[in-house]
C-alpha cells in the first residue's frame, strides 16, 4: 500500500461583520474607557450588552454605562496560553459581574498564580494602550483593592453617543492550522500522477471507473479498490471560456476550462486546454496531458491532432 | 406535559445502530471511507439497500477537518445518484435524527437513515470550536473548549455540587464501563493526569479522535419487521439556552429539564441513561437536571469520556440506548445529546422496547 499523504493547511480568513446599536455602542464606549450595558425592561443590566433580551426577545435600546470594576463568579486557570488568547503568559479565565450589571463578562485575568485567584476576588479592567473598538480594547482584568460598596453602585443611564466615528463594524481574523490527509484512495491518485500517470477506480458494482477517485461509487454507495489506469489521452466533453483572470494565476484570458474524458474513464475530470486558440475549441475535441515542470501533475491539455470524438462516443459523459 | 404519542403521532424506532472504532487519527481514511464500513453496517443489519431508504439525513462540522463541503464527498458513500432525499445539519448528528423523526411523523417516509462523523485528529479542536462562539465578544479571545468547561467545572465546585475526588470519580467509572465496549478509544485504567485547564484534569477530559456512527430508523410495522426488538422513540425534544455564558447559571441545565418533560422523561422511571456529557463536570448538571439516581445506570458504553468523535458523540449516545434496548439490557432509556459550549442546547429521547 502506498504511503498516505498530508500537508500543512492552513484556512484563514477575516470576517467583516456589522455591528447592531447596541453593540455599537459598546464598541465604541470600550474605545473610549467605558463599559455599556443594557437595561431590560424588567430592570436587569445585561452586561456585555445584547440587541434583543435573552428571556423574552424584546429589543432592548436601554443603554447604561456600568463601573469598570467588578467581581469574578468563576474562574479556570490557564496555564499553557494560547494563540490568540489575551495573555501569552499564564492566566485566570474569568466570568466578571461588573458593578452595576447583572450579569457576567467572559475575559482573561492578569495573576501570578492560582492562588491568588479565587471566585467573589474585585478585579477591574485593564484597558490596551491601543483600542479599536473591540473586545480586545480590554486588555484583561487585574486585581482591584480599592474601596467602594458594591452594593451601592448603580448603573447610570448613557445616550451611547461618544466623540468621534462610532465603531460599526468589526474584522475578526480567524485561522486554523491543519494537517490534511486525502486518505488512501486520493494519496494513490496523486502518487500516480507523480508517475505521470492517470489511475482511478473501479465500481465492483455498476462497473464505472472514476477519475479522480474518492474511495466510493457515488451511485451504488460501495467502497471503490479496483485500480485502473485511463488516458493519458481524452476528449473534451464540454468547455467554458474564461474571461476574468484569476487572483494568483499567471494565466493570460480568455482560455479555456473543460470537461475532459480520459479514454477508459466513466467521468470526465476538468482541466485548462491550451495550445489552440480558444474560441477554436470544441466538444470532441482530442487531447492530451502537458505535465507540469515539477512532472506532478498535468499543466493543462492540448490537442492530440486527431480527428474529433464522434458524439456517440462521449454523450453518457457530457 | 404528555408524551408525543398523542393521535396524529407515528410510533417510530430506531432498529440499527452502527460506529466505527474511535481512534487519535485516521490519516489512511478520508471521511466517506470512514464512514462507509457502519453505513454498510446498519444497512446489512436491517437487510435494507440504499434504494430502501425513504429520507437521509447527516451531521457534521468542515472546520473539523478544515475540508469544505465534506458532507457532500461523505454522500458518496451512501448512493446518492439518482438523487435521494436528503438533508444535512451543521450539527452532531442526533439533531439530524430529530430531523429524520419529523420526516417520518409527517408519513413521508417510512424509513431514515441518519449519520455523522467527525474527523478531529487534522485539526486543533479545542480551536476549532472557538469558531462557534459569539464573533463580536467572545470569539476574538479564543476562549477554547476545556476553557469554558472548566469555568462551569469551578461553579459547579464553588456552589458545592461537586469536587476533585467526585470528578474523578466519574472519569474512572466511565473509563471502567469502556472496558466492555471494543469501539470506545480509552478505557481502563486511566490516570487523572496533570491540570489541562484547572479545575479541569485531562482525565476529566474526553479524548480527541475521529469516527462515525449511523442509525436507522423506521415507522409503525416496518420497525417490527427491520428489528426483532424494536427501540421506540417514546418521546423526543431539544431546548436551548442564552448563547452568553455570562447570563446563564452554569451550575444548573434549564434547557435539559425541559427537553426531558417534553420528552416524557419524567413520567415513569428510566433503568438506563446514556449521557453526552464530554467533561466529567457536566455529567454532574445533567444528572441534576434529569434527576438520576443511583438506581439508573449511567453510561454503560463508557460515555464521550472514553470516544468522543465531534458531531457524532451524541448520536451515538442515542444509538447506544437503542442498542440496549434491542439486546434487552432496558426497557426504558434515556438518551441525551449537547450542543454549543457549556451545555448550550441540549436534547433527550426516551426510548423503550415492546414488553417482554
Amino acid at each position: 500500500m502506498t504511503e498516505v499523504l498530508s500537508a500543512p493547511l492552513v484556512v484563514e480568513f477575516p470576517f467583516t461583520r456589522s455591528l447592531g446599536p447596541v453593540q455599537s455602542a459598546f464598541l465604541t464606549g470600550l474605545r473610549e474607557r467605558t463599559v455599556l450595558g443594557v437595561r431590560t425592561a424588567d430592570g436587569k443590566v445585561l452586561v456585555p450588552p445584547v440587541e434583543y433580551d435573552p428571556a423574552t426577545a424584546e429589543e432592548l435600546r436601554d443603554l447604561v454605562e456600568v463601573a469598570a470594576t467588578g467581581t469574578v463568579t468563576t474562574w479556570a486557570w490557564n496555564h499553557e496560553p494560547r494563540r490568540g488568547q489575551p495573555l501569552d503568559t499564564p492566566f485566570a479565565w474569568v466570568l466578571v459581574r461588573l458593578d452595576g450589571a447583572d450579569t457576567a463578562l467572559l475575559h482573561a485575568l492578569d495573576a501570578p498564580g492560582p492562588d491568588a485567584v479565587h471566585t467573589g476576588m474585585r478585579v477591574r479592567v485593564r484597558w490596551a494602550a491601543e483600542r479599536t473598538g473591540a473586545i480586545t480594547d480590554i486588555a484583561c482584568f487585574e486585581t482591584y483593592e480599592g474601596e467602594g460598596d458594591v452594593m451601592e453602585r448603580q448603573a447610570q443611564s448613557h445616550s451611547g453617543e461618544f466623540a468621534g466615528e462610532a465603531v460599526t463594524g468589526i474584522v475578526a481574523p480567524a485561522r486554523l492550522d491543519y494537517t490534511y490527509s486525502p486518505g488512501r484512495t486520493q494519496s494513490q491518485y496523486i502518487h500516480a500522477l507523480s508517475g505521470r500517470r492517470s489511475v482511478g477506480e473501479r465500481c465492483p458494482s455498476c462497473r464505472k471507473v472514476y477519475v479522480p477517485p474518492r474511495g466510493a461509487c457515488p451511485t451504488c454507495g460501495v467502497a471503490t479498490s479496483e485500480q485502473v489506469e485511463v488516458g493519458p489521452r481524452g476528449t473534451v466533453t464540454t468547455f467554458c471560456i474564461v474571461n476574468i483572470k484569476a487572483k494568483n494565476l499567471d494565466i493570460e484570458v480568455p482560455y479555456v476550462y473543460a470537461h475532459i474524458a480520459l479514454d477508459g474513464a466513466d467521468l470526465a475530470l476538468h482541466a485548462r486546454i491550451a495550445g489552440i486558440p480558444y474560441d477554436q475549441v470544441r466538444m470532441g475535441l482530442r487531447v492530451e496531458p502537458v505535465w507540469s515542470e515539477s512532472g506532478r501533475f498535468p499543466d493543462h491539455y492540448r490537442p492530440t491532432g486527431e480527428p474529433d470524438a464522434d458524439y456517440d462516443t462521449y454523450k453518457e459523459l457530457v | 406535559m404528555a408524551e408525543h404519542t398523542g393521535p396524529g403521532t407515528r410510533d417510530v424506532a430506531i432498529v440499527a445502530f452502527g460506529q466505527t472504532d474511535h481512534r487519535r487519527t485516521s490519516d489512511e481514511l478520508s471521511e466517506v471511507e470512514m464512514l462507509m464500513p457502519v453505513l454498510h453496517e446498519v444497512l446489512a443489519a436491517t437487510g435494507l439497500k440504499t434504494s430502501d431508504i425513504g429520507f437521509t439525513c447527516s451531521g457534521s462540522s468542515d472546520y473539523l477537518a478544515g475540508r469544505a463541503f465534506s458532507f457532500t464527498m461523505a454522500l458518496d458513500g451512501v448512493g446518492a445518484w439518482p438523487p435521494i432525499s436528503e438533508s444535512h445539519v451543521e450539527m452532531d448528528g442526533a439533531w439530524a435524527l430529530y430531523e429524520a423523526w419529523v420526516k417520518l411523523q409527517t408519513g413521508e417516509a417510512d424509513t431514515a437513515l441518519v449519520y455523522s462523523y467527525g474527523k478531529s485528529s487534522p485539526g486543533s479542536v479545542r480551536d476549532v470550536l472557538t469558531r462557534q462562539l459569539d464573533p463580536y465578544y467572545l470569539a476574538p479571545l479564543w476562549p477554547d473548549s476545556v476553557a469554558l468547561a472548566a469555568l462551569q467545572a469551578q461553579a459547579l465546585i464553588d456552589a458545592g455540587d461537586t469536587d476533585e475526588p467526585a470528578l474523578a470519580g466519574v472519569a474512572a467509572r466511565s473509563r471502567d464501563a469502556a472496558r466492555a465496549n471494543s469501539r470506545a478509544q480509552l478505557g481502563g485504567s486511566v490516570p487523572q493526569g496533570d491540570y489541562v485547564v484547572r479545575p479541569l484534569r485531562t482525565g476529566d477530559c474526553p479524548p480527541i479522535g475521529d469516527g462515525a456512527a449511523a442509525v436507522i430508523l423506521a415507522a409503525g410495522e416496518r420497525a417490527r419487521e427491520l428489528c426483532a426488538r424494536p427501540a421506540w422513540i417514546r418521546g423526543i425534544d431539544h431546548r436551548i439556552e442564552a448563547h452568553s455564558l455570562g447570563v446563564r447559571d452554569l451550575t444548573d441545565s434549564p434547557s435539559t429539564r425541559l427537553a426531558a418533560e417534553r420528552a416524557g422523561a419524567f413520567l415513569r422511571p428510566v433503568d438506563t441513561a446514556e449521557l453526552h456529557a464530554p467533561f466529567t463536570s457536566q455529567e454532574i448538571v445533567l444528572r441534576k437536571a434529569l434527576r438520576l439516581g443511583d438506581e439508573v445506570t449511567v453510561n454503560p458504553s463508557g460515555g464521550a469520556l472514553t470516544a468522543n468523535p465531534v458531531m457524532a458523540a451524541g448520536l451515538i449516545r442515542l444509538g447506544e440506548a437503542a442498542a440496549r434496548v434491542h439486546r434487552g439490557a432496558s426497557d426504558r432509556a434515556l438518551a441525551h445529546a449537547t450542543s454549543g459550549p457549556c451545555l448550550q442546547q441540549n436534547l433527550v429521547a426516551v426510548l423503550e422496547g415492546d414488553p417482554r
